[in-house]
């Protein structure tokens, strides 16, 4: 019997956690009302993830690019 | 409510507005929830370098019309596509060119702080030999650091495609037709070999795409605020750039693709069908051709080059890539070559078999070129005579049509390997078949050869 309370309540707190996750969700990603797409979590999760990783590597060649340019530049002074 | 109004049936998904045709003009309503995106676009200047550059199609706005419903904000008019084909038609360099458009339309966009909030292939046309956006209502507003709602869309749409086409199978395109939303990553990464695991933009965009998309299918554990600064957007634009320019095919290797430097004709035969072809173009005067079987384009020329709207239908994608190819190198305008089975042509699919139509409901053609075709439909593919005819007469008015006898080689080749069960494959048999829907204004026999080329015309079409 003692069993069985836990076993409702653990089912009470995960479907509370669901719920609340799914909020959490809806209310992370809102698209604008225009945006009729489902964009897919898992694709919006790696978009993130990817452009990061690109974007810093861009990031990075700029600023390298710049850091060569001031030597070059320096030097042939 | 006026007859003759009808909603296009493939205009429902998005609410920002939607197609119709009233009194056989094509209109499109914009809503007052797009107003903002709409003006944006309009006054920015995004639209004027669009179609500049001929990559958004053109409208004219109509201020005098009665509007449809009560949330319309405008109505506007689109220049016309004179023919709609859809991703799984294009060859391997018509999908490539219309991601690479779609990519490029983004740029420009995010350089006027618009984004497209939808990168459907079926929203890329082929007008005048290039591709172009028809969705008007594409583009919204960018705001700061929100992450691209259609990520997922164009890599479905496009890059699986594609990077399917190149390293598994050219005919790999036609699950655009089974999957029209594009083709699910989990499947294109099952598919692709492991080599292409190596290929970082693969590796990005479709294996690691597909694992996430499948661990967060039901798990609920999200970052909480997912942003992606344009800086870093532009990147991964420009990275899924690289990935598709990257991605290429060869036309070589298929069953048709040296068709024109194996078969029987002689040069004098050869012109000399060109010469007949050209007399039934100029008698039967089509503003809209259809070429079947059209290998790479060496007859439906004659008809474009005529300013006659030809569409160039072959069933080897290396041929229509050739055809295709030698249209971008020639600018010509009037020629749109695409893949067709003739033996199972584009059905009518998407939700209530209305969203994509068929091919016949995109004709009728004011002619049809049915050349060195009969016996491949007869033959090869045990089609009658009676059969060919009546689809024929549906496609368009006029048909210039070659019959092929079986003693020519080509017949012979096809009967070599199998027993000859048609006795009914005859020249008299063809007439008679195809008089019950045609009526024969010219018969020729082209010399130099046993065949004969045909010029009919529908019986009651005028």
């Amino acid at each position: 019997m003692a069993q069985e309370k836990v076993g409702v309540t653990m089912c009470k707190r995960r479907l509370f956690h669901i719920l609340g996750s799914a909020l959490a969700i809806q209310l992370a990603i809102t698209p604008n009302a225009f945006a009729y797409l489902d964009p897919g979590a898992g694709s919006y999760v790696i978009q993130v993830l990817i452009a990061s990783i690109i974007g810093g590597l861009v990031s990075i060649k700029i600023f390298w690019q710049k850091i060569k340019k001031f030597f070059s530049d320096f030097l042939s002074k | 409510m006026n007859p003759n109004f009808t909603h296009l049936p493939s205009s429902f998904r998005d609410p920002a507005g939607f197609l119709f045709v009233e009194d056989d003009v094509l209109l499109r309503s914009v809503n007052f929830s797009y107003k903002e995106n709409y003006d944006r676009l309009m006054h920015s200047g995004l639209y004027d370098k669009l179609v500049e550059e001929n990559l958004l199609i053109a409208h004219n706005e109509l201020d005098d019309r009665t509007k449809k419903t009560h949330d319309a904000y405008k109505l506007i008019q689109p220049e016309i596509v004179p023919f709609i084909s859809y991703p799984f038609e294009w060859c391997f360099s018509q999908l490539k060119d219309a991601a690479l458009a779609t990519l490029n339309i983004q740029k420009q966009a995010l350089g006027f702080n618009m984004i497209l909030k939808d990168a459907s292939a079926y929203n890329i046309q082929f007008y005048k030999g290039k591709p172009i956006l028809i969705d008007t209502l594409s583009f919204a507003v960018y705001k700061d650091n929100q992450p691209w709602v259609a990520y997922r869309q164009f890599c479905q749409h496009f890059l699986a495609p594609l990077a399917l086409m190149t390293f598994c199978d050219i005919r790999l395109s036609q699950l655009l037709k089974i999957y029209m939303d594009g083709i699910p990553l989990d499947l294109v990464s099952h598919l692709l070999p492991k080599k292409t695991w190596l290929r970082i933009t693969l590796l990005f965009h479709i294996h690691m795409h597909a694992k996430a998309q499948k661990k967060f299918e039901k798990k609920l554990s999200l970052p909480k605020d997912p942003r992606v600064n344009k800086h870093s957007l532009i990147a991964l634009i420009d990275h899924l750039e690289s990935a598709i320019k990257d991605l290429k095919w060869q036309p070589i290797g298929t069953e048709w693709a040296e068709y024109y430097e194996d078969n029987n004709y002689t040069s004098a035969a050869i012109d000399h069908k060109k010469q007949l072809v050209e007399i039934y173009l100029k008698e039967s005067n089509p503003q809209t051709v259809w070429d079947f079987g059209a290998n790479t384009g060496v007859f439906s020329r004659i008809a474009a080059g005529k300013g006659a709207k030809t569409i160039a239908f072959d069933v080897d994608p290396a041929a229509v890539e050739k055809n295709y190819r030698q249209v971008l190198e020639q600018n010509e305008c009037c020629l749109l070559p695409l893949c067709l089975d003739l033996t199972n042509p584009s059905p009518a699919i998407g939700w209530a078999h209305e969203e994509r139509l068929a091919l016949i409901e995109r004709g009728p053609a004011d002619t049809t070129l049915a050349l060195a075709l009969i016996h491949h439909l007869a033959i090869s593919n045990n089609v009658p005579f009676e059969k060919i005819a009546e689809f024929l007469s549906l496609t368009s008015r006029f048909l210039i049509i070659e019959f092929i006898p079986k003693s020519d080689s080509q017949v012979e080749r096809l009967l070599c390997t199998r027993e000859d069960i048609f006795s009914k494959y005859s020249q008299n048999e063809f007439e008679s078949s195809f008089q019950y829907y045609f009526s024969i204004i010219r018969r020729q026999k082209i010399i130099g050869t046993q065949r004969t080329l045909y010029l009919m015309e529908k019986r009651n079409a005028s």
